[in-house]
């Protein structure tokens, strides 16, 4: 262990094993109400993040009004009680912070970095939209950020090439009923149909203090912040309890084969597999996996197809674990006119080979040596520190979790990569190949 | 019943004392001291800058090498000579092949990238500190001993040339590229697509490669900006070691070309059949970075269409509901850059949204803000400038801005006060100078089918038809 490269708030420290961690310092308490508040001091910078997460995302959708969580993040920026239609921005671009929110398939957060003198503004804005949004809803605030959310949907989705493939996999990876099925931005027609009196519900129903996490990372005196906290956040009541969506995974009797044709000039094929949730052991292996195909120049699929052979422009994997299931998914993008089919063998022997022969200790050292730099980064910024907190103590129960991470890469061996592959690669999968319209040809279309 | 209405009662009046009163908006308190960044300098003996900002908090160090010659320095009849060098930089070296390269690199978990822009060309590297030796060793090595070797220049010629391809499925990428070849021409190093062309990346050899490389990356036409967990002399002693080989030689002297001059208004339609959005981009060659209105433009463009409350944005998203998101901003480069405004638009309201541009543009011209919005664009300013620093690459970021465009050291030291300074007058003084829309050219990426006529009968000046690249159909 080097001491001079240690600091108060973040410290680097080598466990038994060769693995660096960080080690974030935090105090972590709950309101009455139930709101669960993460302090993480860091005076180096003249800034502090503000984040507040709501256990809730698209994974709480009901059929039919898919899309909603995330339309309902567009309507908290819509005023509040005390603060009318478009304040919250403007109040904040005022003092110069950096400020949005996102939601994902199992949760929604919303930031604000703040130059650290107006950290109470924060406090207050997020408090008031928690607690106090209801009556400000109308039906022309909803009509407007329906507009941009379809806006939305056509600048991430269906304006780019491939756009669609995700939730066409998705779809044919879950069965109809399960929330994974669906995309996080959801459908036009569901968009279309959300009510004022669904965003109420969901807002009773999910935006409780007891449902949500308020993290507050960077220049700021924890016993000025406590009292602050209570005077803002400690008047809303709490929210009934949560029914959360139990863990079930996809299960695949057989692999299924699709051919999409888009707007596009390059094919490219999409394999996935049906894995396990995130912040797993075995989701680490397969993140390691991902690394040893196709991470850098010497990865294994890079190498063959993109290096050697040349039949592919970019080829890329990645283990995707979210709180109730996960998957694998590899893709390749053909260079011009090359069929998917023989990238898909060519996948399939190297996978092959590994089931063969495994792969070597150097390139597991690699992967988790990618992964520590991973973490340190991690800790650059107070929002990636707030955020990365806000998501293990929602989706793990223990914001320390997010110090142990590396705890899950911890000795993994030539056999657990072996198993993986095994157990889940060799297994049913869905292949999609997205190719030129009219240039069926080039899919992937090989019998099992 | 009367049991319930008691305590309800009682818990009005534990309430009312306690309440908070919602209505009173907290005050800032007084803003933190924000702490710039410290340059370390020092000069190798083949002259080459070093500069320096130690950053303890992480065991990480990145390196970035900023060669004062971009995709500005392409001759006119080879775009993506620099982009295509840089590129190739980690492909093979005296010693190491290119897959030893990325091998070295990935065993130490160390990231190194190069690339170009208009106005210069960088390599950069991301290691722990605790490997900062033998990273910094590949590093110096690429840098100084890159042989650009045939087999892998044919791999990255074919990869390139289906980029191109890529380009044309993006319309945003489109948009961009065609925009600036509208405005600057093939004559001009900002008209071309930094990629290259189909015929400029085909014709192109590793002779052409070999000379960018000789004539441009030399240590006196450079600056390694370094940030992170390190110490001056520990760099220094590492770099005089790894970069002895490399020399100095003679700089040819090197002006970007003045961009054309402007003409009357046009508008430029691209097809995308079945496109859901249209891509707009409307502006013209405006400012280089070296201009003395830089602050005033700043703040005056921030209330224009650099903020997610600017009058742009609130227009076409907030109160339209045309967009995810509307923006303007002035590109400021070595040479004349653009002045662009534009996002993605729902195709139906298209010439509706072109509209609003032209009229928050020329709203903005015509009357510059009120005295509420300029205090309202400094204050955002000078807030922001606390959350510049805060990241090892925000300083680096910082750093290469010094370099590249040869701004004074005081830059940032002064540059709250200049923020300050900016005045009503300037502000709709600079309006006027720098946002004409009679000779903005519009250029629209969308559905022609359903767009077209609507265009057309808003008369904003001639129709062009076009290619996916910008260039006029016949």
């Amino acid at each position: 262990m080097n001491l001079c490269r240690v600091s108060a708030l973040v410290t680097i420290f080598l466990a038994n094993s060769m693995i660096a961690q960080i080690d974030v310092k935090f105090e972590q308490y709950k309101l009455e109400n139930g709101l669960n508040v993460i302090f993480h001091e860091d005076h180096s910078v003249p800034v502090t993040a503000v984040t507040v997460m709501y256990h809730v995302g698209s994974k709480n959708e009901k059929l039919k009004r898919t899309g909603f969580a995330h339309l309902f993040e567009h309507m908290m920026f819509k005023g509040s009680e005390h603060v009318a239609d478009g304040e919250h921005f403007k109040l904040l671009q005022e003092v110069g912070a950096n400020i949005n929110g996102f939601t994902t398939e199992d949760g929604t957060t919303y930031f604000e970095v703040v130059p650290s003198n107006q950290l109470e503004l924060a406090l207050y804005l997020e408090s008031d939209r928690m607690g106090f949004l209801l009556s400000a809803l109308t039906q022309s605030k909803l009509d407007n950020q329906r507009d941009v959310v379809k806006n939305e949907r056509r600048q991430r989705v269906d304006n780019v090439p491939y756009g669609t493939a995700d939730e066409k996999i998705a779809k044919a990876l879950y069965p109809p009923t399960h929330p994974y099925s669906w995309p996080v931005i959801g459908y036009m027609e569901d968009l279309s149909a959300a009510s004022l009196d669904d965003v109420k519900d969901f807002f009773r129903t999910y935006y409780a203090p007891n449902n949500a996490c308020l993290v507050l990372s960077g220049n700021f005196q924890p016993d000025e912040a406590r009292p602050l906290v209570e005077k803002y956040f400690g008047e809303i009541p709490r929210g009934k309890d949560i029914e959360r969506p139990p863990r079930a995974g996809a299960k695949l009797m057989e692999t299924k084969r699709m051919v999409f044709e888009d707007k596009v000039q390059l094919p490219r094929l999409y394999l996935t597999w049906p894995t396990v949730p995130n912040y797993t052991r075995m989701g680490a292996v397969l993140e390691v996996l991902a690394h040893i195909l196709t991470r850098g120049k010497t990865s294994r699929l890079y190498k063959a197809l993109v290096y050697d052979k040349q039949i592919a422009q970019s080829v890329f994997a990645s283990e995707d674990g979210f709180e109730i299931a996960g998957d694998f998914q590899i893709q390749a993008t053909a260079k011009p006119d090359k069929g998917l089919a023989q990238i898909e063998n060519v996948i399939d022997s190297i996978l092959n080979d590994i089931n063969k022969h495994g792969v070597t200790q150097d390139e597991i050292a690699k992967a988790i040596t990618a992964e520590e730099v991973r973490v340190i980064n991690s800790a650059a910024t107070e929002l990636g520190k707030a955020i990365s907190l806000a998501s293990y103590y929602s989706y793990t129960g223990d914001p320390q979790n997010y110090n142990h991470q590396l705890d899950l890469y911890e000795g993994i061996s030539q056999d657990e990569i072996l198993s993986v592959v095994r157990k889940f690669l060799a297994g049913p999968k869905i292949v999609l190949s997205v190719v030129p319209v009219g240039r069926q040809d080039l899919a992937s279309q090989k019998g099992e | 019943m009367i049991i319930m209405v008691g305590f309800a009662l009682l818990a009005g009046t534990v309430f009312a004392g306690d309440q908070l009163d919602r209505t009173k908006r907290p005050q800032g308190k007084p803003a933190p001291e924000i702490h710039l960044p410290q340059i370390q300098k020092a000069t190798l003996k083949n002259g080459l800058q070093v500069w320096l900002v130690e950053n303890h908090k992480l065991p990480i160090v990145a390196a970035n090498l900023v060669i004062q010659a971009g995709s500005d320095h392409d001759p006119v009849s080879m775009p993506g000579l620099a982009n295509m060098t840089a590129a190739m930089i980690d492909e093979g070296t005296k010693s190491r092949t290119t897959m030893q390269i990325a091998d070295q690199l990935e065993a130490l978990g160390a990231t190194l990238n190069a690339n170009a822009n208009a106005d210069g060309s960088f390599i950069s590297l991301s290691t722990l500190s605790k490997n900062l030796g033998r990273a910094l060793d590949i590093y110096c090595d690429v840098v100084c001993n890159s042989i650009f070797p045939e087999k892998e220049f044919e791999r990255l010629r074919k990869q390139r040339l289906t980029t191109l391809v890529q380009q044309h499925d993006q319309p945003p990428a489109i948009a961009s590229n065609a925009f600036n070849y509208i405005l600057y021409g093939p004559d001009h190093p900002y008209g071309n697509n930094q990629n290259g062309t189909e015929t400029s990346l085909n014709a192109m050899t590793v002779g052409d490669l070999r000379t960018f490389y000789q004539s441009n990356y030399v240590p006196n036409n450079a600056t390694l900006v370094v940030v992170g967990d390190a110490k001056l002399d520990e760099i220094t002693a590492l770099l005089e070691k790894g970069l002895a080989d490399w020399h100095s030689s003679a700089i040819t002297p090197f002006v970007v070309p003045q961009p054309p001059p402007p003409s009357a208004r046009k508008v430029y339609l691209i097809d995308k059949p079945g496109a859901p959005q249209s891509e707009v981009r409307i502006g013209y060659p405006a400012l280089a970075r070296s201009t003395p209105d830089f602050f005033p433009v700043i703040v005056m463009n921030r209330m224009l269409g650099g903020q997610f409350t600017s009058r742009i944005n609130l227009n076409l998203r907030e109160r339209h509901g045309y967009t995810y998101g509307a923006t303007s901003s002035f590109r400021f480069l070595k040479g004349v850059g653009p002045f662009i405004a534009g996002g993605g638009i729902v195709t139906e309201k298209t010439d509706s949204a072109l509209i609003e541009f032209l009229h928050e543009i020329d709203l903005m011209r015509a009357k510059g803000m009120t005295a509420e919005e300029l205090a309202y664009a400094k204050t955002g300013t000078i807030g922001n400038f606390a959350l510049t620093f805060e990241t090892p690459e925000q300083v680096a970021g910082a750093l290469q801005n010094i370099v590249l465009y040869g701004l004074p050291e005081d830059y940032y030291s002064t540059y709250l006060q200049k923020i300050d300074a900016v005045t009503l007058g300037e502000i709709q003084r600079v309006a006027s100078k720098y946002l004409d829309t009679s000779t903005m050219s519009v250029v629209v990426v969308g559905d022609l089918s359903k767009i077209k006529d609507r265009i057309a009968a808003l008369n904003l000046g001639e129709i062009v038809l076009c290619n996916l690249d910008g260039k006029k159909l016949r």
